[in-house]
């Protein structure tokens, strides 16, 4: 189950999972519409190693700025709270495991 | 305009598509512009029963035979898809809107990239395949759009509603009088030459022209040719593959009822042969989709 995140519970989700991928979506995006998937992928296959969740950018555009988002997808990466990787466009399932076993 | 058949892609796929649905008696129409095949400008030498033929020839000779059947040559790209029940809604770029009850993908696969310096460098840091996505991230910033067919002309138009400034490169038109004038009218500068490089260290903070223009901005998007098959797709609810190609099983069906795919656009090998082969499947079963056969 991937978690939509929101203003309310951004924070408090990167600083309890010791990796958190965030994805950075709008639904007028046609590759953010093909990650979705993959992400549910990615979060079932990562389940207990690392934290897997959605950022709606249209309705959170104050952690967008924050994080100078100038493009979607776009996949956040923390570790340990730790802003490590900014992982742009569409990417397939094996790429972000792999990614993710490496960190 | 309503059609039995909308086939989106005039090139070899398309024509020989166009071919076999009208000649199964289904009203054929036939978007996008023959120049953009990637069949034109080539020469041909392993094609049955040619010998040695320019591919603008074989395509306008295509074209000339389609003619003949009865299928319509619109010459303009579809900039929007859709479906509307069981049918499929289209609009073109002059703004006509197109109903088919089956649709044929024969677009070929479009070139995204300019190859210039910079741009694998500030891709996501100013540098976006697509505009439609990234707008929102530009509102008050600049932006221009690089490309000289219909999708960039009405990525810059739109852009209009977010950036503070938006220009158009543009070096060889291709899009519509129509889409032009609508991009001009929205308040959009236009640029006349090619791109030579994206300019920045950590964002990108500038486009160089060949002509010697720099052109201060926030972001580059690079729009190239028509609205690309994977897009279409997925208005029509088909799902890409990874490389932006359509899956189709034996009879070109994408698995959505009355969708069919064809040619260079469902993988490799890129053949005029393997395009016309598809195109025969795909337009027959199209047209018997449509007339309720199948």
């Amino acid at each position: 189950m991937v978690t939509e995140l929101n203003e309310s519970n951004f924070d408090s989700f990167v600083e309890s999972n010791h990796i958190a991928i965030i994805d950075c979506w709008a639904p007028w995006c046609g590759p953010c519409r093909r990650m979705g998937p993959i992400i549910e992928e990615v979060a079932n296959d990562l389940a207990g190693q690392a934290g897997v969740a959605k950022l709606n950018t249209d309705e959170n555009q104050a952690i967008a700025i924050r994080f100078n988002i100038n493009a979607i997808p776009t996949l956040l990466v923390f570790k340990d709270r730790v802003l490590v990787d900014k992982l742009v466009g569409l990417r397939p399932k094996d790429d972000i495991i792999s990614y993710v076993s490496g960190l | 305009m309503e059609t039995d058949v909308l086939i989106i892609g005039s090139g070899p796929a398309g024509i020989q598509a166009a071919i076999h649905a009208s000649r199964k008696k289904a009203s054929v129409a036939v978007a996008g512009r023959t120049s953009a095949s990637a069949a034109s400008g080539t020469e041909m030498d392993n094609y049955f029963g040619t010998g040695p033929v320019s591919g603008d020839e074989l395509l306008s000779r295509g074209v000339s035979q389609a003619e003949s059947t009865g299928a319509r040559f619109l010459g303009e790209n579809v900039i929007t898809a859709g479906r509307r029940g069981d049918a499929f809604e289209f609009t073109l770029e002059g703004g006509e809107s197109v109903t088919s009850k089956a649709v044929v993908i024969a677009t070929g696969i479009s070139r995204r990239k300019l190859g210039i310096p910079g741009e694998k460098e500030l891709f996501g840091k100013g540098v976006s395949y697509c505009a439609v996505c990234d707008c929102n991230f530009y509102r008050g910033r600049r932006a221009v759009i690089v490309g000289n067919d219909s999708e960039a002309a009405v990525s810059a138009e739109m852009m209009t509603g977010f950036a503070s400034e938006t220009s158009w490169v543009v070096w060889d038109l291709q899009a519509s009088d129509v889409l032009f004038d609508k991009a001009v009218a929205a308040g959009v500068r236009i640029l006349r030459s090619k791109p030579k490089a994206i300019v920045g260290e950590s964002a990108v903070e500038a486009l160089e022209l060949e002509d010697g223009t720099v052109v201060p901005t926030d972001g580059v998007f690079i729009e190239l040719g028509a609205r690309s098959a994977a897009d279409i797709a997925m208005d029509l609810d088909v799902m890409p593959e990874m490389d932006d190609t359509i899956k189709v099983d034996s009879g070109c069906a994408t698995g959505v009822p009355g969708v069919f795919a064809c040619g260079d656009v469902t993988g490799r090998p890129w053949q005029v042969a393997k395009a016309v082969g598809q195109g025969c499947v795909a337009g027959m079963n199209a047209a018997a989709y449509a007339r309720g056969e199948r």
